[in-house]
């Protein structure tokens, strides 16, 4: 090694410039990460591979604006230089730099990075008077060439700048070292790669654009990272994340504390960012320094509704005064790719002096308008278009971007889909060809079989154990089972054996496989309204992970050995175990069977009848002996506090040709609970054993206690029906929601559960290394510890705890482990991506099924429109909050309108407009007009009507109109209103099947009549292989997105409390 | 921390060296006639001055006298040009004070005291300039100005600093990385024997990280006591060269 020195002028952290000597050290041994060395490098890990034509060197300008274009998996053969990754983070941001760094990680990418500048020969010093980009321009260049020495010149290395000069001067110096221009390298290199030439062009065109701008200053500069980094520190500034007001974009935005950065002790709520020059070019999600203003200029949070752009008038409807603060610089910036729509020709025009640029309107209400120069935007006229942002000068009003890829018309179902997924950040390409061939061969004429050499390393439990698996009906992806049986007396009595046995999917998905780093990518299946994305390919989710009945198939099984009476463990068996699933049973046909009815067994109808007795008597058997287990489980549970959180399900029945007969509700069978007991104990057995092993990198899954500051909403409401909420600890306020029951109106409950669940924070996978003991809890289920093992086919996160168990069963046994598990900070960043994709996953989830409901009321008449029943469950200034139950909408319902009018009731029910004013207390409002005062109380039964409301840049939204004051009443069977159903149960719930089926019948018209109208969308439906929109799964999720309102409908909460199974969804034949 | 990568994903730190290299280390031992021993050295941008007084009798107050060994006395200061900012004050200020106080138990660990009964050894460590490891490269100096004066000693006293960054020990620190945020031990060994004159660590740190970072820190230790015998050899052949034996 070589010592040499580098002297950096730095900033000091008073901002005096100091001159700093550092030491450099060179060495000659670097290694290069190409296939084709010679010189025999130390190269771990990814190497670049040989059959390319070129190797392309980008230079530092390059690698910092056009990152974008590098990005395309397309261009193969990317050596980024050391001097050029330097660059992007410093001119950059950890953000880009991070980014760049994933792009090296990726295995499907070809690229390496080269340390250029510790490389004995490849470093030059800066010499006295070079300009920075200069010097880094020559690094690279010299870099460039001694890669091609390096590799004995087998292949051309092409050196790719912005700098014309660079060009000029390094083009003829060596053979074998071409430099080109980005421009002129994709024409030669890549004419055929459309999209990257059009990237490149709307970039360089932003690039230009930045450099006149004028100069008039629209915002206060941010402050230097070293002056917040000093200011956080003392605690004059706070740092936090910025949330913009969905409703109120334009004005209100808050600063969200991330727990541990808060010195402030005396903040223990959100700052108020009010207005724009406040925020100062902020956008949502950037992680921002805020300074607090001083108290007498503290604001409220404005609790009125807003009815679309509405401005705000006056100051009345504030609420108290809180902490307000304004943005002084930004520590991280969140940026990610937004949809935007273009504006029609009539608007860029009115555009003014400069018609090549744009203002287009992002889809996302909280991301400021985007200015975009584009010489497309004729053509793009109402397209949606996936944008970046690249800058936000103090000098702009607005943000600059430019275009990526272009999605399609507003409005047209595909493009919208489409938005929704981009929207949440859920980028999925179909599973490539090289995934597919790592998969084993399995086709109905040559069924997969097990491998001899495979069954002698497992636990053989094929004849010994009476395995059989409860799913809903038609399930294709099988991935629990479960077996229970006696075994021979201890010495403390009769003994059981309960046995949960799980599809073992890491046997096919090897670690650093290509599938397996596509699941870890999408890390979830994502369910859409119409459509499903699946983590693993079919081959495996369908087929050969799948424990489907009558054949062998590997699994992970837990095996607890407890006493017959208290249910004791006595001890725990982990492993891997080879099963045939005996019975593949379904929960009404199990549930039928435990009730001693008469219930077809498809398996045993071949046998003679008395053979068939005797393994339907052990079946029975074998599942009364589960639901006495589960039952202790579940009691033991509620002990320690566990909350219910309702959720049901709706099933439908096929027939062959799977049309849907029939819409069964899931009736709340005790099977269910079953199921979900003895998997939430296999999960938490799990947790304990791997945490046990592996204290430091366990993978859990932990639902920390909510704040209660935000059950206050809850205790409101319970007040002002006579009923007071508990909310010290989960089981007080199990006990406390139990018991708040208006007999009345079933309704009641259910909405005081859906408040208690809206107050409790997200149930999140962690590594156990990153969090104290203490905070393992799981508040909702009450267990110690808890994590996500049984389902595996859909869920990366089981995943890795499949593997995690393996490798605590390998140590135990006394093997060493083949590979060194993840560490605790790598299982933490995975922890981390999991629960962002869950918590995208749910939300497009929701808000696909807001674009279904929207197309579906969109299509009704809007002077036919049905009116329905609704409950009012918040009380704002000028409006009230209100829930449907028959489509599980919930929505606002303002009392008053633009016009300062208010709505009136009239003595026969019916509503109207007229002036007067409007009064808000606690549990009501009222409106006072010259003819009258009329009341709106919590948990009152209005009637309202639905309409859409069509934008052209959001999503569509849906309207609701007051019709009556009184509980709706349809027509025709009187005991369809609720106030007239038997209490909440099975005649509720059958209603709002019927209600459903109903729908989807009109829905099935209407599509018919759709396509006879719209024949282009049906051709799209074609191309995409898209089921026609009200398909089974649509419906189903329909259904399911009703009946688990309380669970996903909540939008905060992201993966809500664990249910077991009984959060999944139903259908598999989408 | 603020945006500097002190390891990169290619395992090489920000000067190019890798986890467990250490900095160039540079000494010469005898630089001044006047005193009884001492020394220069050079770990990589640290570079500090050793000069050793005595065994001589006692010169402090007579009530520090120890009958049955000698008393060790050390003084521990930088040179107003060692930082990249001027410093006020060379010596006197409280680090400074501990500094001095750690060296002198360091010394006292491994000087054969109680071969001077009533008697006093001076050292006197000077930092011209600083780029972290200040501790370490007072040492490694102070034992070869010791060696230089002739006093016995159990074994060199070797020091090295090593720090932790994402669950990699890094050995000998550099100021970048040493203000960067993270752990830094100093730790002050007896090569032959193994034994550990000093360690320090003032940051927090897992229990379970301690091992590998002190074996880390070991390690380098070692690697340092292997430079300084060779500068000592190389001393005491050009020594005996000029006396002609």
């Amino acid at each position: 090694m070589i010592k040499t020195e580098k002297v950096l002028h730095l900033k000091s952290s008073r901002g005096r410039k100091v001159r700093v000597v550092r030491e450099h050290y060179l060495r000659e041994l670097v290694p290069c990460y190409s296939s084709l060395c010679q010189a025999e490098c130390a190269n771990e890990g990814k190497v670049l591979s040989a059959d390319v034509t070129h190797y392309v060197v980008p230079d530092a300008g390059v690698t910092r604006d056009f990152m974008e274009i590098l990005e395309f998996r397309e261009i193969q053969g990317l050596v980024f230089t050391q001097t050029a990754c330097q660059a992007v983070q410093h001119s950059r941001g950890r953000r880009q730099y991070n980014r760049l760094r994933s792009l090296l990680k990726d295995p499907r990418h070809d690229c390496v990075l080269f340390a250029n500048e510790f490389q004995e020969y490849s470093y030059c010093p800066r010499e006295k008077g070079e300009p920075q980009d200069k010097w880094q321009t020559r690094c690279v260049y010299q870099a460039a060439v001694w890669y091609h020495d390096h590799l004995a010149g087998l292949k051309p290395v092409v050196m790719i700048t912005e700098d014309q000069g660079a060009v000029a001067e390094y083009s003829s110096l060596n053979c074998g070292v071409y430099v080109l221009s980005t421009l002129e390298y994709l024409r030669t290199f890549w004419p055929e790669l459309q999209a990257a030439h059009e990237l490149y062009g709307s970039i360089a065109q932003a690039l230009r654009e930045r450099g006149n701008e004028g100069t008039e200053r629209e915002f206060a500069e941010h402050l230097p990272a070293e002056v917040l980094e000093a200011g956080i520190k003392s605690g004059r500034y706070t740092q936090g994340t910025l949330n913009v007001n969905k409703h109120r974009a334009q004005h209100e935005a808050f600063v969200r504390f991330d727990g541990s950065s808060n010195k402030n002790s005396e903040l223990d709520s959100d700052v108020l960012v009010w207005g724009g020059k406040n925020r100062n070019r902020a956008v949502h999600g950037d992680m921002v320094a805020v300074e607090l203003l001083p108290k007498g200029e503290w604001r409220g949070r404005t609790t009125a509704l807003t009815e679309g752009q509405g401005e705000e008038k006056g100051e009345e409807s504030q609420g108290q005064p809180m902490p307000t603060g304004r943005v002084v610089g930004i520590l991280q910036r969140n940026w990610r790719d937004y949809v935007v729509t273009f504006p029609p020709r009539e608007e860029t025009q009115s555009q003014g002096r400069n018609s090549l640029r744009i203002l287009a309107t992002p889809w996302d209400q909280r991301i400021p308008k985007i200015r975009i120069s584009t010489h497309q935007a004729d053509t793009l006229q109402d397209h949606r278009v996936i944008v970046r942002l690249d800058s936000w000068d103090s000098t702009s009003l607005y943000p600059n971007g430019h275009s990526v890829r272009v999605l399609g018309r507003a409005g047209e179902l595909e493009t919208e889909v489409q938005t929704i997924l981009i929207e949440n950040c859920i980028h999925i390409a179909p599973f490539s060809e090289a995934q597919l061939r790592e998969m084993p061969a399995s086709s109905p004429e040559r069924p997969w079989t097990v491998d001899p050499a495979e069954v002698v390393t497992r636990r053989d439990l094929r004849d010994t154990h009476l395995v059989f698996s409860i799913d809903p009906r038609g399930c294709e992806d099988v991935d629990d089972t479960l077996s229970v049986r006696s075994l021979p007396p201890g010495p403390q009595g009769p003994r059981l054996e309960l046995g949960v046995h799980i599809a073992d999917v890491t046997h096919f998905v090897k670690e650093g496989t290509l599938t397996d780093l596509e699941a870890r990518a999408r890390a979830t299946t994502y369910y859409l309204a119409d459509r499903r994305y699946d983590m693993l390919p079919a081959v495996l989710s369908a087929d050969v992970c799948s424990l489907l009945g009558g054949v062998d198939r590997y699994a992970m099984s837990v095996m607890w050995d407890l006493d017959a009476q208290t249910l004791q463990v006595n001890r725990v068996w982990y492993g891997r175990t080879l099963i045939r699933s005996s019975y593949q049973l379904y929960y009404e046909q199990a549930q039928a069977l435990l009730n001693g009815e008469e219930a077809e067994v498809p398996e045993l109808a071949q046998l003679p009848p008395e053979e068939r007795d005797h393994k339907l008597s052990h079946l029975i058997e074998a599942l009364e002996t589960l639901t006495q287990v589960a039952r202790h489980l579940r009691a033991q549970r509620d002990q320690g506090g566990a909350l219910e959180l309702e959720g049901v399900e709706v099933r439908a029945q096929l027939d062959e040709d799977k049309n849907i007969t029939a819409l069964v509700p899931r009736q709340p069978l005790e099977v269910h609970e079953t199921v979900a007991e003895c998997m939430i104990y296999a999960n938490h057995w799990v947790a304990r054993k791997i945490q046990e092993r592996f204290p430091q990198q366990a993978l859990l899954r932990h639902h920390p206690p909510p704040r209660q500051e935000f059950f206050t909403q809850l205790q409101d409401s319970a007040r002002a029906l006579g009923f007071t909420i508990d909310t010290r600890s989960n089981k007080a306020l199990a006990d406390s929601l139990d018991q708040a029951v208006d007999p009345q109106d079933p309704l009641v409950n259910r909405l005081l559960r859906v408040m208690a669940t809206q107050a409790m924070s997200n149930a999140l996978y962690f590594s156990t290394g990153a969090c104290p003991v203490d905070q393992y809890y799981h508040y909702g289920l009450a267990l110690d510890r808890y994590t996500h093992f049984t389902s595996p086919i859909r869920r990366y996160a089981d995943v890795i705890v499949h593997r995690l168990l393996t490798a605590a069963i390998a140590v135990e046994e006394g093997a060493r482990p083949a590979k060194a598990s993840a560490s605790n900070k790598e299982l933490e960043e995975m922890a981390q991506h999991i629960n962002n994709k869950n918590r995208a996953a749910q939300h497009a989830q929701k808000v696909s099924m807001e674009l279904f409901q929207c197309l579906y009321f969109r299509d009704k008449d809007p002077e036919t429109a049905e009116c329905c029943d609704a409950v009012i469950y918040a009380i704002r200034t000028n409006g009230v909050l209100v829930f449907i139950p028959q489509y599980g909408l919930k929505g606002a319902l303002y009392l008053r309108n633009r016009e300062g009018q208010v709505v009136r009731v009239s003595q026969d029910g019916r509503c109207v407009w007229e002036a007067g004013s409007l009064q808000r207390s606690l549990d009501h409002v009222s409106t006072t007009t010259a003819s009258g005062t009329s009341t709106f109380r919590l948990f009152q039964h209005v009637t309202v009507r639905v309409s859409v409301q069509t934008s052209r840049c959001h999503a569509d939204t849906l309207h609701l109109e007051l019709v009556s004051n009184r509980a709706h009443r349809a027509p025709e069977p009187p005991d369809r209103t609720p106030r007239a159903a038997p209490p909440q149960g099975t005649r509720g719930r059958s209603q709002l099947v019927q209600e459903v089926v109903r729908q989807a019948e009109e829905a099935l018209l209407q599509a018919e009549e759709k396509k006879g109208r719209v024949s282009e969308l049906s051709k799209e439906e074609r191309e995409f292989r898209q089921s026609k929109t009200p398909n089974l799964y649509s419906l189903l999720e329909e259904v399911r997105e009703q009946a688990l309102l309380d669970l996903t409908a909540c939008g905060a909460v992201g993966g809500g409390p664990d249910l077991g199974t009984a959060a999944r969804p139903c259908a598999t034949s989408a | 921390m603020a945006g500097v990568e002190l390891l990169s994903d290619q395992g090489y730190r920000l000067d190019g060296r890798k986890a467990t290299e250490l900095r160039k280390v540079q000494a010469r031992m005898g630089v001044f006639a006047q005193a009884d021993g001492s020394a220069y050295i050079e770990q990589g941008n640290t570079k500090a001055l050793a000069v050793v007084y005595g065994p001589h009798e006692v010169r402090m107050s007579r009530s520090k006298t120890l009958h049955d060994r000698a008393v060790i006395n050390c003084q521990y200061s930088m040179a107003t040009f060692s930082t990249a900012e001027r410093k006020r004050r060379p010596h006197g200020d409280r680090k400074s004070t501990e500094m001095s106080l750690h060296l002198k138990q360091t010394f006292e660990a491994a000087v054969l005291t109680n071969l001077y009964p009533r008697s006093q050894i001076d050292i006197y460590v000077k930092i011209l300039q600083s780029d972290g490891g200040n501790y370490s490269a007072c040492v490694n100096a102070a034992t070869l100005a010791v060696i230089d004066a002739g006093i016995p000693m159990r074994d060199y006293v070797c020091a090295c600093t090593a720090g932790f960054v994402d669950e990699t020990p890094l050995a000998d620190l550099c100021h970048a990385e040493e203000s960067g945020g993270g752990t830094s031990l100093a730790l002050a060994l007896l090569p032959r024997g193994g034994h550990i004159a000093l360690l320090q660590m003032d940051a927090r740190l897992h229990q379970d990280h301690l091992e590998t970072l002190m074996e880390a820190a070991m390690t380098a230790c070692k690697g340092v006591s292997k430079v300084l015998d060779q500068v000592v050899r190389q001393h005491l052949q050009e020594v005996s060269a000029l006396t002609g034996e």
